[in-house]
């Protein structure tokens, strides 16, 4: 825990990768009393907003289009249909 | 034979048979020579009847047909040797060869020199050969292929914008885990120009900063021939080279593309490829409680732990304090059962005593000290005036003695005087220095004073003293005189 960047500014991969990483280390039991509870309030920080990320997911969808001068640039799609009806 | 016109052309000839009639053998030649006269040709057949090469000749036998006719077909050992596939029923080949009359037997037959595989089957053929090229090369081998991330955040979907591919991967990851993130790169994936365009939109996708997680190359199924794009060299190449790690789905289950064979995940649909790309929410739903179930359940044993330690921590230092009040409490009893404790007057008492002996001997010891100083004082006082009484008389007797001393000193030296002077006189008169100055000599030989003549013998050196000197001389001759006992003045 040499950086310790606040939870909403990491990705979910990196909340995720980091909670397994403290989840490994409580379960070591190597950790001082203090530390692991550190790392306790740590772990349950990241796996609120994990979880929080989970139920408001939204899918972001961009497409990479040639802009004027043929460089290429991100510009915001539409996501998928919402509806669970399959379309034929 | 009778005349009868059966064939309702005119009979001729005498014995019915006409005189143009031709023998088997002239028809086949001229049948033969019909057929030779063909120039080489290159027929387009299904092939039907291949049983492979003769066992003991190594020449194939079978026929080629279309939906209306058929025709025998050879191809000669030699030819066959040289071919660059194996020849199944059902396959459209194209044969160039001629045709053959076996004049034995009259059967037609197209003998084929060589035979190339048409229409679909010849780009499988193609196909095949390049992925055979490519395998070789070592595009294939499992160990370039590089891992996918289990959990790609950001995709890039290289696919045709307009078709319903596109939708799909969307709809698809949608619902499965809306975290992915989605970068649509549009490219035509079939016809003129499509591999160009692809390999474009892979650079293109691998270029986007952040870079993504991975490129889905999906297209949706269609003919080989609308497939064939993704069988192109070129793009094949760029898959295996693309910097960032490719994931296909091209057509349907039984299609497999060369992208596919060389990209580093091989999806039979881009809704499997799609779906391979990131764990289902409910996964991740599930992962996140079992964490939460490890997070507890591993901070209660750290808990768990610290009271542990805590609690034993507790009883060895109640016990430690217990066993060090213990002693100390022994340690205080037994420092309480020493007499300066237990009775300290005790040690007050027999020092007291002590004193108190002291003292009487003290006290006794100093008067009967007195006592005897005093008796010898007062012994001491008449002995000293007895000491002193006698002075007066001793001090007389001493000034009678001086002056009897001095008496005596004075009769004894006056005596002495007179008898030096006497003697005195004597002495000088009989000096032998007086006599020698009247004329005497003393002569001293080798033996000393010389006072007989045969004290010396001549030539003896001699000194003669006189009263105001020495003489040395040598004696002459000696010479004794009669009679003289030596007693010479």
């Amino acid at each position: 825990m040499a950086e310790m960047k606040k939870v909403d500014e990491l990705t979910y991969k990196e909340a995720s990768t980091e909670l397994e990483l403290i989840i490994r280390n409580l379960e070591s039991g190597d950790l001082e009393l203090e530390d692991s509870l550190a790392s306790y309030t740590r772990g349950v920080e990241l796996l609120r907003s994990l979880r929080a990320r989970l139920e408001d997911a939204e899918q972001k969808v961009s497409i990479l289009l040639k802009d004027v001068d043929g460089g290429d640039m991100l510009v915001a799609g539409e996501a998928a249909d919402t509806s669970d009806e399959l379309k034929f | 034979m009778p005349g009868w016109n059966l064939t309702g052309v005119s009979a001729a000839g005498k014995d019915g048979s006409s005189p143009d009639a031709l023998s088997v053998s002239q028809a086949v030649d001229m049948a033969a020579g019909a057929l030779d006269a063909l120039p080489q040709l290159t027929v387009l057949g299904e092939v039907t009847g291949f049983r492979g090469p003769n066992a003991r000749s190594g020449h194939c036998y079978f026929q080629i047909k279309d939906d209306a006719c058929a025709v025998d077909c050879i191809i000669w050992r030699g030819s066959y040797a040289k071919r660059t596939f194996e020849l199944r029923d059902g396959m459209q080949v194209q044969f160039t060869g001629n045709f053959n009359l076996y004049k034995a037997t009259g059967r037609m037959s197209f003998v084929a020199r060589s035979f190339t595989l048409a229409g679909e089957g010849m780009l499988r053929q193609q196909v095949a050969a390049l992925a055979e090229k490519l395998r070789r090369e070592g595009l294939m081998d499992d160990a370039r292929k590089r891992r996918i991330p289990v959990f790609c955040t950001r995709v890039a979907v290289v696919t045709s914008l307009s078709g319903a591919v596109i939708d799909d991967v969307k709809r698809t990851l949608r619902r499965r885990n809306p975290l992915v993130e989605l970068i649509c790169v549009g490219s035509k994936v079939q016809g003129e120009g499509a591999p160009e365009e692809l390999i474009e939109a892979l650079g293109r996708a691998a270029a986007i900063t952040p870079a993504p997680d991975c490129i889905l190359l999906v297209r949706g199924g269609g003919s080989f021939e609308d497939l064939m794009t993704f069988n192109d060299e070129a793009l094949a190449r760029a898959v295996a080279a693309c910097p960032v790690p490719v994931v296909t789905g091209i057509g349907h289950e039984p299609d497999t593309s060369i992208c596919d064979m060389v990209s580093d995940r091989r999806c039979s649909t881009p809704t499997a490829a799609a779906e391979s790309v990131a764990p289902a929410m409910s996964d991740l739903v599930d992962v996140l409680e079992a964490r939460q179930r490890r997070l507890a359940v591993s901070m209660t044993a750290r808990v768990n732990a610290a009271e542990n330690e805590a609690a034993s921590l507790r009883t060895r230092i109640e016990r430690a304090t217990t066993s060090y009040l213990e002693r100390l409490s022994l340690a205080l009893d037994a420092a309480a059962r020493r007499p300066c404790l237990s009775s300290p007057t005790g040690m007050l008492e027999r020092r007291s005593a002590d004193l108190m002996q002291t003292a009487d001997r003290l006290t006794s010891a100093i008067s009967r000290s007195q006592e005897r100083f005093r008796a010898g004082l007062v012994g001491s006082a008449p002995r000293l005036a007895a000491t002193t009484s006698s002075f007066a008389a001793r001090s007389h007797a001493l000034e009678l003695a001086a002056s009897r001393l001095a008496h005596e000193g004075r009769a004894a030296v006056s005596t002495r005087a007179s008898e030096l002077a006497a003697a005195a006189a004597s002495l000088d008169a009989l000096s032998p220095l007086k006599v020698l100055a009247r004329g005497y000599s003393i002569t001293y030989g080798p033996s000393g004073v010389v006072t007989h003549a045969d004290q010396v013998t001549s030539g003896d050196e001699v000194r003669i003293g006189l009263v105001d000197g020495n003489v040395y001389a040598t004696v002459g001759t000696v010479e004794r005189h009669e009679g003289a006992d030596g007693s010479v003045q």
